[in-house]
């Protein structure tokens, strides 16, 4: 079951800036059950998997994945369907 | 014009300096308390001198740290537990010293914080900040104030241990300090270091004994914990190397974060390494690295030699779970490839060793002019050296098929 308050409880975000000019965030799912240990790397990988093989896929421009703190770090990078670092 | 000024002096707390206020303090309040209830003997001077030790160094690294103490210093962060291991010491112990320190006003305040252990405030007496440079009056006002302790110590109390003459150190440096013309009231056997009647309430006595012993198991401990930290850098490095080679050769245009390297990380290590469980020498681990590698190569050969041939992505691939496509099942390929190639190894020495035979029986070859006995003596030899039970069993047969075969016809 998913988290009724996703964007306090993810550890990760994904800010995605669509070709139309619309821009959208996107919290990750870190877990795979319910009481599991939250796990960050799976929900990186999840947001991955969203932008490049998901229903986003090829409909972005720029995508970045940031700690879902405040003032948190970039992780990752993409634009136009490449990751950048 | 401005003149800079200068800038603010770090303070630093030098274990030497805090040592000797400790010990001033102690034996200051040994000279005020003459019950033994009250009284805080060498085990506590030993743990007032591990928290001491303890607390110096974690101000230091704050200070490095660039941590503003000059207002008020922070409390000691520590755990009853580290404070049992590293003094050797249950932890019990460990609370019925700290109440004695207190009730000696040694330690000042205590805060249980749970989970994130205790925190002590010591005597500021003891943890100002002493500046770098001593001035001669500063010296002099110490030295005076060590020498009215000495003084004070002079009692006639029976001693706390058995005190025996041949122990006496006549070298001590305690004796000197205290000066003669100072009319201090001495038994008269003073000077020849008699003290049957006039027992010194030596507290130094009973430190020495028990001393070198803590101190020994304290670098015990110590040494034993940096080997640890050693090996366990040595592992790590071991399990990098891995994953960096891995990497460079299998995973090449993969982008990973620091979360997913360090879970991969973890996932080499438990299903990889199998987490260390099975000991080895530093040697056995090297050597199996190289046997690592050369899976890895042989999983790339593998991906060279088709291109619709794949590997899973890495998270995946060295997951501990995966039993269908990981890395673990190389382990059969190695396996495989180093029994095919020992087996093509005892192939050509059998057939150079019948090749021997052959050239011995026409008179032709290096050993032609040595007997058969002789020859089958060097070969033996030969193969022996390569400990091989497989293969001394087939120069076995392959001697039966050359030399019985000529009788049997």
């Amino acid at each position: 079951m998913i988290s009724p308050n996703l964007p306090s409880s993810s550890l990760t975000k994904c800010i995605v800036y669509f070709y139309d000019g619309n821009s959208c965030t996107f919290y990750s799912l870190d877990k795979t059950h319910k009481r599991s240990k939250p796990n960050k790397a799976l929900g990186i990988r999840r947001l991955d998997k969203m932008l490049l093989l998901g229903k986003l896929k090829g409909s972005w421009e720029t995508a970045i994945i940031y700690e879902n703190l405040l003032n948190g770090k970039e992780i990752a990078k993409y634009k136009n369907g490449v990751r950048l670092f | 014009m401005v003149t800079k000024a200068p800038p603010p002096i770090r303070p630093y707390y030098d274990f030497s300096m805090l040592f000797k206020a400790t010990k001033t303090f102690i034996d200051h309040h040994n000279s005020t308390h003459h019950q033994l209830t009250e009284r805080l003997n060498s085990n506590h001077r030993a743990t007032a001198e591990l928290i001491t030790r303890l607390y110096a160094k974690q101000l230091n690294h704050a200070v490095v740290l660039g941590e503003d103490l000059t207002e008020a210093l922070p409390g000691f962060k520590t755990f009853n537990p580290s404070l049992a291991t590293c003094k050797g010491c249950t932890v019990r112990t460990i609370i019925n010293h700290k109440e004695r320190l207190k009730a000696a006003g040694f330690i000042i305040k205590e805060l249980h914080r749970g989970k994130a252990g205790i925190e002590l405030w010591i005597n500021p007496s003891i943890f100002t900040p002493k500046k770098l440079s001593t001035s001669p009056d500063h010296l002099h006002s110490h030295s005076s104030h060590i020498q009215s302790i000495l003084i004070d110590k002079v009692k006639n109390f029976p001693p706390l241990v058995q005190e025996q003459q041949e122990q006496k150190n006549n070298n001590s440096t305690v004796d000197m300090l205290i000066p003669s013309e100072k009319g201090v009231r001495l038994s008269a056997h003073r000077a020849h270091t008699n003290f049957v009647t006039g027992t010194r309430q030596e507290q130094n006595k009973n430190t020495r004994e028990s001393r070198p012993s803590d101190s020994k198991k304290q670098t015990r401990g110590a040494k034993k914990m940096r080997q640890n930290e050693l090996e366990s850098a040595f592992l790590l490095q071991l399990v990098r190397d891995f994953w960096a080679y891995a990497r460079g050769i299998l995973f090449t245009e993969l982008m990973l974060s620091p979360a997913e390297e360090a879970e991969i990380l973890n996932h080499i290590w438990a299903s990889v390494y199998r987490k260390f469980k099975i000991k080895g020498s530093k040697k056995d681990l090297q050597g199996y690295q190289e046997i690592l590698y050369k899976r890895v190569d042989m999983v790339s050969r593998y991906l060279e030699r088709n291109p619709n041939r794949w590997v899973a992505p890495p998270h995946l691939y060295f997951h501990p779970d995966n039993k269908r496509n990981g890395f673990n099942k190389t382990y059969q390929w190695f396996i495989k490839q180093e029994t095919l190639k020992r087996e093509i190894r005892n192939q050509i020495l059998i057939q150079k060793s019948e090749q021997e035979w052959k050239d011995h029986n026409q008179g032709k070859g290096i050993h032609k002019h040595k007997s058969r006995l002789q020859l089958f003596r060097i070969q033996q030899q030969r193969l022996s050296s390569y400990t091989d039970e497989c293969l001394l069993k087939a120069y076995e047969k392959s001697l039966q098929r050359m030399l019985l075969k000529p009788i049997a016809i």
